[in-house]
């Protein structure tokens, strides 16, 4: 049982790690802007599609086609935020609108463009078994990706907090007309936070599509979970994303080992519920308020 | 001339031009179906195999033609209702397709309420056809699936199996039917249940290989599913002899996008890959399927092109008796006795076909094998043999 135990909460770690990859661009949006941005799924799924798209027509590696995924989803994520930002009033409840119907016709165009099959990589080396300590099993892309993840998290929380440009959109997020009076340019630093989201979903869909499938459908589960991750770390908070995930990804695995795997999005719902219940304003939210 | 030997003239000519009750006459087929959705791809084959039978029949029939009219229900129960009630607005007079037990099931109830045949391949539901409905058809089972699965773990004598299965309607159904017809026969039944957003199976593989020990895993899933399992006991390497799925597994696909992961994995399927098809009208199949999708038809196409040329030539027969507005195209389908490719279908009061048992392929070095039963197979099944 300790065996099966420590698996699970290394399996559930690495999840988590890949789980705040696709949740940070959605929580740094929404942080900024007060968007939440409901196509942002479908932004990772098109990285994926990229990705899948040069590994199966120019024979690069995944990881090779990062800059060409970044050119079409970083694109993409500003001309989004050009569609949002068309709106004059009432943007927290429009943009939800707006977003969704991109959404939408994201996956459209990308059943149109790439068919309905699905699809994942063939690269061997990323599937092969790593084995730590005798008993914790992993893909290598798993590793690779948590990696990632982790770091990314790390350099989005060092930018926000050290950069001229991280403190300019905590500015911006704070009081956007102050902002502006200290120099800031609001709709410069909007783009700036749409297309550090776009960087992330796009590793977050050469990820996806790296250690597991893709599929035309799976964008609107992507941001629903990128949603119950946001809101349990709180609101905009960096940190809570990292940590939401990693307990996300924890309490879906031990449910998988300690009971059955169909209740495993059912304990991550019941998680959700009980932090909204007990502390509304998300994990980190209380500490954000503090800060 | 008269007024009467008029009128008997022109029914005389009339009736050797072919007009009257069994003139020739265009019928429009509604295709209910998700193009888009999470059963787009599914959904995208059958209408392949719809659009090839509709070909066929147009080319062959001679008398009556076919128009297949589409609508994509966007894989929703509440859209594939809506569908149905458009196209019978558009004329049509039965419907083919369909895919997803919980989709087809108030797609049904509609067109049965409209008083109009719907025929498909895509819900193997038992629910299905306990609703006493006069108008629902469908060509294959959960238990037809079962049977292929139970009879191959019997040929090779495996007395262990953990089945991993999604809770959605038809996978958990076929999964408690192994678990109730391999208990009795002694084999050792575990069931892991997942949810179909599951994306990483590691625990639950872990949990067989530390647990359960079987010596043979079966996966009632799909084709995302199958991936993530298979990625899983790749990783974990659990001791087992053989492992088997059903649906979109022993299919060319799978040999073609995952080849590290296939070798040595069976599944049901109606067909060998390369495809040996035989018969007259299977080749013909095929090469209209090439000639229209360039590609070489899938066991999806060959269950949409099945149902539709039965249904299809129950209309035609139904528009000859001059029934067309009785009833007379569920009564035609009722009358059903054909062999067909992938097997022989008739249908019973429930519009079950109770004829249908699926066969077993095994994918060996790039190639499907068909290897259950011995009467079908093209090979040899290799036990043990597991991926890697």
């Amino acid at each position: 049982m300790l065996e099966l135990t420590l698996q699970s909460l290394f399996s559930g770690v690495l999840s988590g790690a890949y789980y705040a990859l696709i949740a940070l661009g959605l929580a740094l949006v929404f942080g900024t802007m007060r968007v939440i941005n409901l196509a942002h799924g479908e932004l990772v799924l098109l990285g994926a599609y990229i990705s899948y798209t040069a590994e199966e027509k120019l024979g690069l590696d995944p990881l090779a086609s990062l800059p060409l995924a970044l050119a079409v989803v970083v694109g993409t994520a500003i001309l989004v935020y050009y569609l949002v930002s068309l709106i004059k009033k009432d943007r927290e409840l429009n943009s939800l609108i707006l977003t969704f119907g991109i959404g939408v016709i994201l996956t459209n165009a990308v059943l149109m463009i790439w068919s309905a099959d699905i699809h994942s990589a063939t690269t061997p080396w990323y599937h092969d078994a790593t084995i730590l300590f005798d008993t914790l099993f992993a893909m290598q892309a798993e590793l690779v990706f948590a990696g990632f993840g982790i770091a990314l998290v790390g350099a989005v929380w060092w930018w926000l907090e050290k950069s001229w440009y991280g403190r300019a959109l905590r500015a911006v997020a704070s009081n956007r007309d102050a902002a502006k009076l200290m120099g800031v340019n609001p709709q410069l630093t909007e783009i700036l936070s749409f297309a550090v989201s776009g960087v992330l979903a796009t590793v977050a869909g050469i990820a996806i599509y790296t250690a597991k499938v893709i599929q035309p459908a799976m964008g609107h589960h992507l941001t629903v979970k990128a949603f119950i991750i946001t809101v349990l770390a709180g609101m905009g908070s960096v940190p809570g994303v990292l940590l939401g995930a990693v307990l996300l990804g924890i309490v879906e695995s031990l449910t998988v080992t300690m009971a059955s795997s169909a209740l495993q999005e059912l304990a991550g719902m019941v998680l959700f519920l009980v932090v909204l219940l007990l502390m509304p304003s998300g994990l980190f939210g209380r500490a954000k308020r503090r800060g | 001339m008269s007024k009467n030997k008029l009128c008997v003239s022109a029914l005389a000519l009339s009736l050797m031009l072919g007009f009257g009750p069994a003139r020739a006459a265009e019928f429009k087929i509604g295709a209910e179906i998700p193009l888009s959705g999470n059963l787009a791809r599914v959904g995208t084959a059958m209408n392949e195999g719809i659009q090839v039978a509709a070909e066929m029949f147009n080319k062959k029939n001679g008398k009556h033609t076919v128009k297949i009219l589409t609508v994509d229900d966007e894989s929703s129960p509440a859209k594939a209702v809506g569908a149905v009630e458009k196209l019978a607005a558009d004329g049509v007079v039965a419907y083919t397709g369909g895919y997803g037990s919980n989709i087809i099931g108030p797609a049904s109830e509609a067109a049965e309420k409209l008083g109009k045949v719907y025929i498909t391949s895509g819900g193997v539901a038992t629910e299905l056809t306990k609703r006493n409905l006069k108008t629902f058809f469908r060509i294959n089972s959960s238990e037809g699936y079962a049977r292929a699965l139970m009879g191959m773990f019997n040929e090779v004598g495996i007395k262990s199996v953990a089945v991993v299965y999604s809770t959605k309607e038809a996978t958990e159904e076929v999964a408690k039917m192994l678990q109730t017809g391999l208990g009795p026969k002694g084999v050792k039944v575990t069931m892991h249940a997942f949810d179909p957003a599951t994306n990483d199976f590691k625990p639950i593989i872990h949990k067989i290989k530390l647990q359960d020990r079987p010596d043979a895993i079966a996966m009632i899933g799909y084709e995302n599913d199958y991936v993530g399992i298979l990625r899983a006991a790749k990783v974990l390497k659990p001791d087992i002899k053989t492992i088997a799925g059903v649906w979109s597994l022993a299919t060319s696909k799978m040999a073609a996008e995952f080849p590290d992961l296939m070798e040595n994995v069976s599944g049901t399927s109606t067909l060998s890959f390369p495809a040996e098809f035989t018969t007259p009208e299977a080749k013909e199949f095929a090469e209209t399927y090439q000639k229209m999708f360039n590609k070489a038809p899938d066991y999806l196409g060959i269950f949409g092109y099945v149902q539709s040329k039965l249904l299809f030539e129950a209309v035609a027969r139904a528009a000859d008796a001059g029934t067309m507005d009785k009833g007379g195209i569920a009564t035609e389908m009722r009358k059903t006795q054909s062999d067909t490719v992938i097997g022989k279908v008739r249908f019973d009061e429930s519009g079950d076909n109770p004829e249908f048992t699926h066969r077993m392929g095994q994918h060996q070095a790039g190639k499907v094998v068909l290897v259950w039963p011995a009467e079908a197979a093209t090979g040899k099944v290799k036990y043990p043999a597991v991926p890697w």
